[in-house]
Order: C-alpha cells, then structure tokens, then sequence
C-alpha cells in the first residue's frame, strides 16, 4: 500500500512538473506590439492622406488591415504552443512589412508633391509680380482688361491649395495661373509688339526726322512726341528746346481706333487753333488735326476688316492741353502737361506748328524693354 | 438500445439535414451593400475618406468569408459569421453615412458663408467704383473698372463649384475673391483719398 502511494506520488509530481513546463513555455498568439506597429502605420497613412490621396494604395492595406484586425480581437485571449505555427502572425508581419513599404512610398511621394507644389506657386507668384511691375511700368493694365484678375485669383487659390496641403488642387491652379500668365504675355507682345519691332521703330524715326527737318528748313517750331517714354520735344531751328513729360489717354499706350477707345493716335499732325484761357476747361489747349487723311484711311479699313465695329465712330478734339483740376487730372486719348509746362509750351508754337506723335524713337523704349523683360521671364520659367 | 437507437436516428438526421441547409445571409448582405452604396453616394469617399476605405473593405471581408463558406462541403458551411459582418458592416456603413452627410452640410456651409463674404466684398468694390469721380486718373478707374468687372464674373465660378458640390474648392475661390476685391477697394480708397472729390467734366469728343 505503501509502495502505491509513493509510485502515484511520484507519478503525479512528473505529471504536475510537465504540465507546469508546458504551460511556463505557452506563448501569446499575438505580439501586441505587432498590432500596435500596424495601427500606427495606419493612422500615418491617415496623416498623410492617403485614403484621400492615394484611394487604391489604402483601399489595398485597410482590406487586409480590416479582416486581420478583427481576427486579432476574436483571437485575443488565445494562447499557443511554442512549437505550432501562426498564420495570424505571420499574415501580420507581412502586413506590417506592406504597410511600412505604402507608408514609405506614399510619404515620399506627398513631400516631392509638396516640393512641386512650392516650387510651382513661388515661381507663379513671382511671374505675377513681375508681369504686373512690367505692366504699371508702361501702362499697360488696360490693355489686359480682366485678365489681371483672373490669374491673381488663380495665383491666390495655388498658394491658398497649398497652405490647406492640398498639393494636388494647388499644383493645377498654379499651371492654370502660369497658362493665363503665357496668355497676357501674348497679349502685351501682340498689342504692344510693334514698339519692339524695327520696322515700326525706323517708321516713326522718320516720322519724327522728317518733322525736325521741316523745323530746320522753315526755320519755325515743330513738335515730337514719343508715347512710350512720354516725353513731348520741342524743337526750334531743327534742335531739341527742351523736354516735358507728357500723361496720354487711360489706353494710349495702343494706336487710336476709334472715339473713346482712350488711345492716344500716332501721325503727322497739325496745331490748328491755340485755345487760351476761358476757350478750354484745360487751362490751355492746343487742337490738333485728328482725323488726318492717313487716320480717315486707317478707320475705313479697319471697319471694313472687322477691325473696328462698324457703330464706332473716328472721334476727334485731340488736343495737347493743361490740367483743368490737378485732381480731376484726365485725358481720354490727348496729350497733357502740367499747367506750367504747357504755358510755356503755348506762348513758344503757332496755329500750323508740326506736331508728330509716334509710338518710340529707339529699339531701347520702355515698352520694348519691358516686354523683353517678359520674355526673358517666360524662358527662364 | 435498438429502440433507443431507432428513436434518436430521424433527429440526428434532421440535424445533419438541417445543418446541410445552410444559405448564405443574402438578405443581410443586401442591407450592407445597399448602406455602403448610401454612404458612397453621400460622399463619404470625399468627406470621411478613411471611414469610407475601411467600410469597403469590411464588406470585402464580409464577401470573403461568404465566399470560402461557400467553398466548403454543404453539412459543414457555416455563415454564422459572414451574417455578424454583415450586420456589422451596415451599422458602420449608416454611420459613415451620418458622419459624410453631417461634415458635407458643414463644408458647404462653410462655402456659403464664404461666398457671402466674397458678394460682399465685390459689391463693396463696385459701389466704390460707381461713386469714384469721373475726373479721377483715367488709367487707373478704368483699370479697376476692369478689375471690378472680372471679380464679378468670377463670382460665378464659386456658384459653379457649389453646384458641382465641391465646396473645398468653392471656399478656395470665394477667399481669393474676396481677398482681391479688398485689394481693389483700398487701391481705388487710396486713390480716392488723393483726388477728393472732382465733379464731373462735361463729355468730349476723343
């Protein structure tokens, strides 16, 4: 009897030693801190916006994440033994491995899409600034009419993209910006082309020549003025008096087409009346022939091109006269000189008195070099 | 025993018959799919985007688990749990729905609100406009005449992206608008502060 019990004692102590071992060596079924790692490559991938910026790629790691995840919780209590295998597990580690490879990828994507994006806005923002310190340079904001605004507002909604780190949208703006910016380009140089073009330039070189030397022949006075520098020259005997800075019509900067376009006209006019004090709401107003044969021409052919719409009518009562109201200061296409100056200018010139206004005397005029300005922009963009 | 035995043999097979017939939860994975169409059409992909991800690929799961069921010998199919995930995925489908639908209403809001600043803005800008005087520096009232003009019509483009429901964009618009008729205005106050006020010059012709 003795002898059974100390054999079943014995029998049982093995027992209770293995089954201790064997329970001492059982492990968890999950590493939490696989779980844990998943989840925070998972809220990264939120944090970059991946569901929303690249759909398929977080589509493809929450369709595994999601599944896998509630297994995790199902499985949660479970226990194994060291030597089964776990699918679990490993179907994790892979995850994980995927996961961290997406994260990677997709971060490195969004930082060289943030990178576009910057580089893009400052290069757009400063080809604004550019065009538009060009532009007031000469005036010429009329002639863009809204397009100014347009791509300010495209400008504005790139770098507003980006601060919301919306690097997409920002990027697509800013190329729209920079095809309106190309546009106004275009524009300026089609409108404004021919103060760059030689031919034009030489033409009106002979313009104002042929102006001096009728001075010089007739020993009289003869006027010049160039509209892209807005001077007026008054020359005597064939040599320059002096200069004065003139202000032209709100568009006259652009060849005269028709009344109330603004634009100041180019030709070979005439004084044909000195109006003195109480003939002029200009303090002093000298008229000039407009429309000559050469603008009457101009106008027929354009209307019958369609060039100007056939209700426009030529205009006329071009004048270079003084400031009537230094507030008030304006000019709807003429020529205008401060009070003084043009005092001066009226006791010096004669009914008959030549006046020739041209568009520039040299290649090297603020229109020309502010739109090669421009261009040197564009290329280097 | 044999009585026994003859007794319990229909039960068992009734069991076993039973167990053979088990379906697919058709109707409950219906429901789901029906409520992950919901939600995408309230523009949860746009508005809960991570919620919406995860929805479609609960129901991924869901089909899945149809699927291997499906793969199995009739008497050992058991949709237990593809019925569990059904239902599970139509409950967070309603509230992705919810959550879409309520962050939605509170972007477009948002896109009102700010349109509303923008029409003010502009009509600020247009109303200085009208009272500029006509004696003012021709060039420039006639420049932000023009700048008016295109604010104005630009208003359009934030309506055409509400109406297009893309109020992200809509707001992106409507900021810049209004920043730029703020720019508009304090150019033409500035330049109205110099000038003063003119009267008007009779019409000429030019």
């Amino acid at each position: 009897m003795a002898t059974f019990s100390v054999r079943n004692g014995l029998i049982a102590l093995v027992q209770g030693s293995f089954l201790a071992g064997a329970l001492s060596a059982c492990v968890q079924a999950i590493p939490p801190e696989l779980v844990s790692a998943i989840e925070t490559i998972d809220q990264q991938l939120v944090a970059l916006k991946a569901p929303e910026i690249a759909p398929e790629e977080y589509a493809r790691f929450v369709r595994q994440w999601v599944p896998l995840r509630a297994r995790v919780q199902s499985d949660d209590d479970l226990v194994r033994w060291p030597w089964e295998t776990n699918d679990l597990e490993t179907e994790l580690r892979r995850l994980h491995e995927e996961g961290g490879s997406t994260l990677a990828k997709i971060h490195g994507e969004r930082q060289a899409q943030q990178q576009r994006a910057q580089l893009k806005v400052l290069r757009v923002e400063e080809r604004l600034r550019a065009l538009s310190t060009q532009i007031d340079a000469i005036d010429g904001r009329i002639v863009l009419g809204g397009k100014p605004v347009q791509t300010d507002l495209l400008v504005k909604q790139a770098r507003s993209f980006y601060e919301q780190h919306d690097y997409q949208r920002s990027i697509e703006a800013a190329d729209r910006a920079g095809k309106a910016l190309q546009v106004q380009s275009a524009l300026l140089a089609r409108e404004l082309g021919r103060y760059a073009d030689e031919q034009h330039i030489s033409g009106w070189q002979a313009i104002a020549q042929q102006t001096i030397n009728w001075s010089r022949i007739h020993r009289s006075t003869a006027i010049v003025v160039s509209k892209a520098e807005r001077v007026l020259t008054l020359y005597k005997n064939g040599s320059k008096v002096v200069s004065y800075p003139v202000r032209l019509g709100f568009n006259g900067i652009r060849e005269k087409q028709f009344q109330g376009d603004g634009a100041t006209p180019e030709g070979r006019y005439h004084i044909t009346d000195k109006r003195g004090a109480g003939r002029t709401q200009f303090y002093r107003a000298l008229v000039l022939d407009y429309p000559n044969q050469d603008d009457r021409r101009r106008f027929a052919q354009g209307k019958k091109v369609g060039r100007i719409p056939v209700v426009k009518q030529i205009g006329g009562q071009i004048e270079i006269h003084g400031v009537e109201n230094e507030l008030m200061a304006q000019t709807l296409g003429c020529v205008m000189l401060d009070n003084a100056q043009m005092s001066a200018l009226f006791e010096r010139v004669e009914p008959g008195t030549p006046v020739s206004i041209v568009g520039a005397l040299t290649g090297r005029n603020a229109v020309a070099m502010a739109l090669a300005k421009l261009g040197d922009h564009e290329e280097e963009t | 025993m044999n009585v026994t035995i003859n007794r319990l043999a229909p039960l068992v097979l009734g069991v076993v018959l039973l167990a053979g017939c088990a379906k697919p939860p058709a109707e409950q994975i219906d429901a789901a799919e029906k409520a992950l169409k919901e939600a995408q059409m309230s523009g949860a992909a746009t508005y809960t985007a991570q919620e919406y991800a995860k929805l479609e690929a609960s129901l991924a799961a869901m089909k899945k688990e149809v699927t291997d069921q499906d793969g199995k010998f009739a008497l050992f199919r058991d949709y237990g749990k593809a019925e569990q995930l059904a239902a599970s995925a139509k409950a967070d489908a309603e509230r992705v729905k919810a959550d879409a639908v309520k962050k939605k209403e509170e972007a477009k809001a948002g896109a009102l609100q700010a349109q509303r600043v923008a029409q003010e803005a502009v009509k600020s800008a247009v109303d200085l406009v009208a009272s500029a005087p006509v004696g003012k520096d021709r060039a420039a009232l006639e420049a932000i005449k023009n700048d008016v003009e295109a604010l104005k019509a630009s208003l359009n483009q934030i309506q055409l992206a509400i109406d297009k429901e893309d109020y992200p964009a809509a707001q992106t618009q409507a900021k810049a608008i209004n920043d730029k008729s703020q720019a508009v205005s304090a150019e033409l106050q500035n330049a109205l502060a110099k000038v003063g006020k003119g009267k008007p010059s009779a019409p000429k012709k030019k």
